[in-house]
């Protein structure tokens, strides 16, 4: 790490400043002369037909500028299969989508106005559980026009449909050799049923947009979105805009994990502006987040894996069913994406995969920090350690017997690269003293380790374009569109274009997601920033200093290629020649010769893709993450209580950056992934959220944590050939091992095994007082 | 009332609570709406140096009070401790829950110069943080009582 002089460093946040001083702006916070506030009717129905809606009550009604319904809406459908108009056009799919919204010159007055909308619905039959939906010829049919929607176009396959089977969204496979052989060949055959429930990512900064009519027939749209690039196409597509008259600006985010990139909030907020000519902001209440925010799919997983005696994966099947809910949204890309959480990390001569995505009458989904790895990771790590127990193998040592080495095939097809899961493995069983059993107390509290490794990968395929410009102070600016949503960003950025200017992070200035001002950029997502951010910055820092090098040298009679650049001063490499950068410039800030100094940089990462019948193909993803967590839990066997007391994580995300914004995202994923391990459910009743809000759905608080001294961090790095610096992007995948080492610990503690998240209390007590002395279903042949 | 000590006065509704007069009628948009029932502690802001949730406090319960928002914390430039240990020790990602986070920190010191690690939990544990994992705020949190315990000796 020492040849770097930026890189790998610990340097303060670059926003740090802004946020503790309350100044940091994010959209919601912003307030226009003229600003009308919006609000959405939604349906009390899980699945209806729309006979009439009367507005004109709500029209009539004081301070209300304006009134929409699906009729004044876009024809055109949002989502990567086009299932869902902005407003409910004919049907309404689920409780709590949007009907009509209204424009009104206080928040109070747009409630009021909702009362006075008057809706006729015929109820239709509803179907909310997945598996029922996905039976051939269901009888209740979510979308009988599913197969004629329009399709996002994509760069590999991913629509499949299944025709008998009208509910279903995507079937996405994936095979390798012959499983049943496998089974055959196998020792031991082991067969469960796991699920993860609906969650919501709960970003504090409540969903978002203010939409500004442009005089020109334009909208410039402050959206708190993480794929801005991706909101503007589709506000150009929806209301018939060309791109040159679209701004979308992103200010800081309130967070996001993947909850943002759904198009009803700022699209709502444009119909309305377009309507009324005024400015239009919509702010979504806590409730409407939980019921139209893209929460996270439930899943449902069956896992089968057949394995020698030694431990050795010989077969594994695994059948995942998500339930995408009323509208796909992203949903049909998690269940393509999700499988790769089955792909990346251990060798299985044999493998056959099935992933569905299916239509109910359930919420809307889409996107959650870790886009469906983390409940395939759930299964397979709670499987592994069902299997270490049957085999009396260490949970550790049948892992690392299994896990994939560098440069052999997974069971897509793709060569594996960069991948640390076995150091991380052991970083974390040494940290928590695996070797030694837990502290044994007197008392109700029982103590137990686990352990388990996962992976996320970046997706394949995605660009990055970033512009640089050079003041002649030797400021470097920097503009790009990755989102600074909390993950550090914009201090990752910031130290790339530092280390290639040898310069330091205060010299760095960042102008960031404005699409009028910044370029291109396909989003926060699947971990990819760092990676594809960064490769383009260093390309933008490489092009612009070539054309500093090209003046100077003509200058310092030194061929470009000799000279070198370092705190504003232009060197010749082994000469004596210098000459500052700020020279170039004549005294009000242009070049002596030409205009201004700018560089610009394209990168887009990798994509060979897979065969759309077996998920074969040489480039299916552009990285993997590798990571593991190491727990202690207490478990009281008396209230079925569990606390997580101490806490080892680790990830191979290359060459750090910054080590401490990794360490936080780790702590972050921890945080979100005890959520989900022990609390965080969405429950539905007839397609109802129930609990809507954070009284009843538990995020983890300061105190559902173990101490600072017990929660460790640890940075394994494993270079990826293509990173920037060898850097991969990690962060999104920090839950994908926590719930299965909670439950790993929870079974060494009590002999209880849960399979179904998240393990509350009662799931607990349910399971220790029906406990038979045998764990579950494991059988074994002969 | 008196907002980050100076006088304000405005004219409210009865139902306007105190969260709206800072954001919307002053501009004070450093203390965030995150739930707007009370339970995620966004909107933290210390009525004579106690920590209230503004969502569910009324504009007019706060007449004649000291408030004191995120934006009258630091003095003359010179930031509060806890805004640099905040900075210093990485507890800042999203920032949403930083300026009530910070608020509610304030008045556990003012009071408990000496807080354990769990007191420091207890004192913020109505303050959702889905960034960090709290182990980085707690950290800096403490990190203030140590640097005050030098201070004293």
């Amino acid at each position: 790490m020492s040849e770097f002089s930026v890189i790998g460093k610990s340097v303060p946040r670059v926003d740090a400043l802004e946020k503790v001083t309350g100044k940091a702006k994010y959209s919601v916070d912003l307030t226009l002369p003229g600003m009308l506030y919006a609000k959405v009717l939604r349906s009390p129905y899980p699945h209806a037909r729309i006979v009439h809606i009367d507005t004109s009550g709500a029209e009539k009604a004081a301070k209300v500028r304006g009134v929409v319904t699906g009729k004044d809406a876009p024809e055109e459908g949002v989502g990567w299969i086009r299932d869902r108009h902005i407003l409910a056009r004919g049907t309404v799919r689920f409780v709590g989508e949007a009907v009509a919204a209204v424009a009104a010159d206080s928040i109070e007055a747009a409630e009021e106005a909702l009362e006075l909308i008057k809706v006729d619905y015929e109820e239709l039959p509803a179907v909310f559980d997945a598996e029922e939906a996905m039976k051939l010829h269901a009888p209740v049919v979510v979308h009988p026009d599913l197969f004629q929607y329009t399709r996002t176009p994509l760069p590999y396959p991913l629509y499949r449909f299944e025709p008998e089977r009208p509910n279903v969204y995507i079937h996405r496979p994936i095979r390798k050799g012959d499983t049943q052989k496998g089974f055959e060949e196998s020792d031991l055959i082991f067969e469960n049923r796991f699920s993860a429930p609906m969650m919501q990512h709960s970003c504090l900064e409540l969903h978002n947009a203010l939409a500004v009519p442009e005089p020109n027939g334009g909208l410039t749209v402050y959206d708190s979105t993480h794929v801005m690039h991706a909101h503007k196409a589709d506000l150009c597509r929806l209301f018939r805009l060309p791109p040159s008259k679209v701004r979308v600006v992103s200010l800081y985010i309130g967070g996001c994990f993947g909850g943002k990139a759904g198009m009803i909030v700022p699209a709502i907020a444009s119909l309305l502006a377009l309507k009324t000519r005024r400015p239009v902001k919509l702010v979504l209440n806590r409730d409407e987040v939980f019921v139209d925010g893209t929460s996270r799919e439930s899943m449902t997983i069956y896992i089968k894996d057949g394995v020698k005696k030694d431990g050795t994966l010989v077969a594994r099947e695994i059948r995942m069913i998500l339930n995408a809910g009323a509208y796909s949204g992203t949903t049909t890309l998690v269940a393509k994406n999700a499988t790769f959480g089955a792909v990346g990390t251990y060798r299985v001569p044999n493998f056959k995969l099935d992933s569905y995505a299916v239509a109910t009458n359930a919420p809307a989904t889409g996107a959650f920090r870790g886009f469906g790895s983390t409940e395939v990771i759930w299964a397979i790590e709670s499987q592994m350690d069902m299997i270490s127990e049957e085999l009396e193998i260490d949970p550790l040592e049948i892992r690392k017997r299994n896990i994939l080495k560098e440069g052999e095939e997974d069971v897509c097809g793709m060569k594996t690269h960069s991948i640390g899961a076995r150091e991380c493995l052991e970083k974390v069983a040494e940290w928590i003293e695996w070797d030694k059993e837990p502290l044994k107390e007197e008392g109700p509290w029982k103590r137990g380790k686990g352990i388990a490794v996962g992976n996320k990968y970046t997706m394949p395929g995605t660009r990055s374009v970033v512009n640089v410009k050079v003041h002649p102070d030797g400021a470097i600016e920097v503009r790009h569109s990755a989102h600074e949503v909390g993950q550090g960003g914009n201090t990752a950025l910031a130290q790339i274009a530092a280390e290639e200017f040898g310069t330091s992070v205060d010299k760095v200035r960042m102008v960031f997601t404005d699409t009028a001002i910044t370029p291109f950029d396909a989003g926060t997502v699947s971990s990819r920033s760092t990676f594809h951010t960064g490769n383009a910055l260093r390309l933008a820092c490489q092009d612009v200093k070539r054309r500093i090098f090209e003046i100077a040298s003509e200058r310092l009679k030194v061929p470009p290629e000799d000279l070198g650049l370092r705190e504003g001063v232009i060197y010749a490499k082994g000469g004596d020649k210098t000459m500052k950068l700020a020279d170039l410039f004549s005294p009000i800030g242009f070049l002596l010769k030409g205009g201004e100094l700018f560089g610009s940089g394209t990168y887009t990462g990798p994509l060979e893709s897979e065969d759309a019948d077996t998920g074969q193909g040489k480039r299916v993803v552009t990285s993997y993450a590798h990571g593991a967590n190491a727990v202690e839990v207490r478990v009281n066997v008396e209230t079925g209580e569990v606390r997580v007391v101490r806490n080892g994580t680790s990830f191979d995300m290359g060459q750090p950056i910054n080590p401490k914004l990794c360490e936080g995202q780790m702590e972050g994923g921890l945080g979100m992934g005890i959520g989900g391990a022990l609390y965080e459910e969405m429950v539905l009743s007839n397609g109802e959220v129930v609990n809507p809000n954070f009284m009843d759905y538990k995020c983890p608080s300061s105190l559902d944590l173990p101490a600072c001294v017990d929660v460790k961090s640890m940075i394994a790095a494993v270079p990826h050939q293509e990173g920037p610096y060898g850097a991969k992007g990690f962060s999104e995948g920090g839950l994908v091992a926590v719930a299965p080492a909670i439950a790993n610990a929870i079974f060494k503690a009590t002999g209880v095994r849960i399979r179904d998240l998240p393990i509350t209390k009662e799931k607990v007590l349910k399971m220790l007082r029906s406990i038979t002395g045998k764990e579950g279903d494991r059988r074994s042949k002969g | 009332m008196r907002v980050n000590g100076e006088p304000r006065e405005v004219l409210v509704e009865p139902r306007t609570t105190l969260l709206q007069v800072l954001r919307e009628d002053l501009g004070l948009t450093g203390t965030k709406q995150g739930c707007n029932a009370g339970d995620c502690g966004a909107c933290t802001v210390l009525i004579d140096n106690y920590p209230v949730v503004s969502c569910l406090t009324l504009a007019i319960e706060a007449q004649g009070k000291e408030i004191l928002t995120i934006e009258g914390l630091d003095r003359e430039g010179q930031l509060h401790p806890l805004q640099q240990a905040f900075i210093d020790h990485y507890a800042v990602q999203c920032g949403f829950c930083t300026p009530g986070m910070i608020l509610s920190a304030k008045a556990l010191l003012d009071r408990n110069s000496h807080p354990t690690e769990q007191e420091v939990r207890e004192a913020i544990s109505g303050n959702l943080c889905r960034c960090t994992g709290y182990v980085k705020i707690v950290e800096a949190i403490l990190a203030v009582v140590n640097d005050q315990q030098k201070v004293s000796i």
